[in-house]
């Protein structure tokens, strides 16, 4: 069966969740490098996913297998019953419009001023002559305007990005995945490289996208105590397999040395 | 495969060693004795050997390599990191490296058929309890003897003297000449240091050029062709960037072909683009300026394409997670980091490009460099002075100026 734009869309007697990953398996060709081995999971609509795990466990190579930045070697992901392992390069385009990624290291244009960066996250909507010009459409700016007001960094909007410290980088970050109106929302590691007090604010942004937009996130998060306050529900991923899946009060210190090894202690982020 | 490689390798690049060393000292021989700059009009052969001669100078040449090889690491030993030792990793004894040189006698007669039966430890090794080891990373060791005292160090100190003492023969080096000679150029030093002006507005009515004419001619010919240079340069530059182009085969096949076009227009000289274009479109400025616009065309291109290499991969990878399309990708993520370094670089071409038309003019370039020349073949130096002088001033206030601009944008 077809969809609208012809995507591929399995038939409507099977109500699927929002995003369902199957037996998603990478292996990095240098090296012959297993990053992720039979992952399976879904979820649904709304809910804010924490994946935890080492480094070096597959939590960023699993977000960017979601929106094919790192192509799954087999495995199939849908999202809205779509199945985006299939989608040519074009139509992957069109999805990922509605996916929002953060980046750990921000993955802002320095020397571009901070609404530059944020129209950026409107790209894929435009036409592209006008975009190679510089030229967004009043409404564009006018949203981001608006999406770097919800981040409150209205005061910020000419200012070089390089001006801006480390919080207030992600913040802007976050206002261009906002720009895509995401439906969902993948974070990478968005607080490692912020200090802790900024990490809980920047984690907060996150969350009230989630609770007042609706939008699915799905956040890879270092430290525990950061994933239990956040996260609704959290995956564990140990050498490229999940070793666990289930709410955050499951997470005893039994399953912890189990995910982190028999040496790690928790850390607390306050 | 993988154990061979250093065995045959530092093999081959000893054999290699040795026969240039021996290939310099017959050419040495041939220049000092044989030779002579006064006569070369008489024919000589390359020394001639018998055929048992060449038999002495080719076993010769394999006992320096398997003598090199056996006392400590023989140069291409070193550079492919692997040294011999013996049981449990201690250092050979002289009795253990006098068996093992004998033994590598035994393996060549048998065309080392021990290496490629056992690659693991072949006969003339194991049976003089040896191994080819890899060479434990700087520092770890407890001391290295310090290079002069090793088979390595002796040999690239010969390789460097054989280099040298051939490069001076070969390129006729003759102190002597400078002093000799000296007077002839005083002429010239005289003419050059009172520079005539004659015709600085005026032209010259022979060339019909004048020297500010001339001046002017060569910065709109390195302009043009620094501007038209960057408008082809800047697209190219992105197909010839690895991490831009070179993600798919078709791309790859694209970034290929962009940079050995960068690298064969590169290498070829102006001047002699200008002699191609002063037979194509004939002599003057035109065929001067297409000479430099081809040639900037690949040297910024690769340039451009190495800075474009240099990125930030991450707003790259947020865009396309935006779902922006190559261009806005190009536009919005890669352009903006860029920018000020490919500024910086036009800047400094525009520069060379100055000087280079000064050159071209060699071979029917125009401008500037026409009126060096015609005076230079007159013999007129105190014309020659005054335009070198002109110029110099000219190319040190772009300099000051094209130097003051990139320290601003950078």
């Amino acid at each position: 069966m077809r969809g609208r734009r012809g995507e591929r869309r399995l038939p409507p007697l099977f109500v699927m969740p929002h995003l369902v990953v199957e037996n998603l398996t990478k292996i990095y060709e240098r090296g012959k490098i297993r990053a992720l081995s039979n992952v399976n999971f879904s979820v649904e609509k709304g809910e804010f996913l924490v994946l935890i795990g080492l480094s070096g466990s597959g939590k960023s190579t699993l977000l960017r297998c979601i929106n094919r930045l790192v192509e799954p070697t087999s495995g199939r992901i849908f999202l809205n019953g779509v199945e985006l392992t299939k989608l040519s390069p074009r139509a992957m385009r069109k999805v990922r419009r509605r996916i929002g990624m953060v980046f750990q290291q921000f993955n802002l244009v320095k020397r571009a001023t901070v609404l530059q960066n944020v129209l950026a996250g409107r790209l894929g909507y435009n036409p592209t002559l006008p975009t190679l010009f510089g030229r967004f459409p009043k409404e564009d700016v006018r949203r981001a305007q608006e999406c770097l007001a919800r981040v409150g960094l209205l005061d910020k909007v000419y200012v070089r990005a390089d001006q801006l410290s480390g919080g207030q980088q992600q913040r802007v970050g976050i206002a261009r995945a906002l720009m895509q109106e995401p439906e969902l929302l993948l974070a990478d590691e968005p607080v490692s490289a912020l200090d802790p007090a900024t990490s809980h604010s920047v984690m907060q942004y996150i969350e009230q996208i989630n609770k007042e937009d609706g939008v699915t996130v799905i956040a890879s998060l270092h430290f525990l105590s950061l994933a239990r306050r956040y996260g609704q529900r959290i995956i564990a991923l140990k050498a490229g397999e999940k070793v666990f899946d289930g709410k955050p009060e499951e997470i005893d210190d039994r399953k912890f040395k189990e995910i982190y090894g028999e040496e790690a202690e928790e850390v607390e982020v306050r | 495969m993988k154990l061979l490689r250093p065995r045959l390798l530092s093999f081959a690049a000893d054999l290699f060693l040795w026969a240039y060393l021996l290939y310099s000292g017959f050419t040495l021989y041939y220049l000092e004795a044989l030779w002579s700059p006064w006569r070369p009009e008489e024919k000589l052969v390359w020394p001639a050997l018998s055929p048992w001669g060449w038999a002495v100078v080719v076993v010769g040449m394999v006992e320096a390599v398997l003598l090199t090889r056996s006392f400590g690491p023989s140069l291409g030993q070193r550079v492919l990191g692997v040294h011999l030792v013996g049981e449990g990793g201690r250092r050979p004894t002289f009795a253990q490296r006098l068996a093992y040189f004998g033994f590598s006698h035994l393996e060549i007669l048998v065309l080392g058929a021990g290496v490629w039966l056992n690659p693991q430890n072949p006969w003339h090794e194991r049976w003089a309890g040896l191994r080819l080891e890899p060479l434990p990373p700087l520092g770890s060791e407890a001391r290295r003897p310090p290079w002069y005292r090793t088979a390595y160090g002796l040999t690239a100190l010969l390789l460097i003297a054989a280099t040298l003492a051939v490069g001076w023969r070969l390129t006729e080096v003759d102190l002597q000449k400078l002093v000799r000679f000296a007077p002839k150029s005083l002429r010239i030093w005289r003419g050059l240091t009172n520079p005539s002006f004659e015709y600085l507005f005026r032209p010259d009515p022979r060339i019909k050029l004048s020297f500010l004419d001339g001046l002017v001619q060569s910065l709109y010919m390195a302009l043009l062709a620094t501007v038209a240079g960057i408008v082809v340069a800047f697209p190219l530059s992105f197909a010839g960037a690895r991490n831009i182009a070179a993600r798919s085969p078709f791309g790859w096949l694209l970034y290929s072909l962009t940079r050995g076009f960068f690298n064969v227009f590169r290498a070829v000289e102006s001047v002699f683009w200008a002699s191609i274009f002063a037979i194509w479109v004939g002599f003057g400025p035109f065929a001067g300026s297409m000479a430099l616009f081809i040639h900037t065309i690949a040297a910024l291109g690769k340039l451009f394409s190495e800075q474009v290499e240099h990125i930030d991969p991450g707003p790259v990878e947020a865009l396309t997670a935006t779902g922006a399309n190559l261009l806005q990708i190009l536009r919005y993520a890669v352009v903006p980091q860029v920018i000020p370094q490919f500024l910086a670089f036009s800047l400094y071409r525009w520069d060379i490009n100055l000087r280079m038309a000064t050159v071209v003019a060699l071979v029917g370039g125009g401008g500037i460099g026409q009126l060096l020349f015609e005076y230079k073949d007159d013999l007129q130096w105190n014309l020659v002075g005054g335009v070198i002088i002109l110029f110099m001033v000219t190319v040190w206030i772009m300099d000051y100026v094209s130097g003051w601009v990139r320290e601003k944008i950078v």
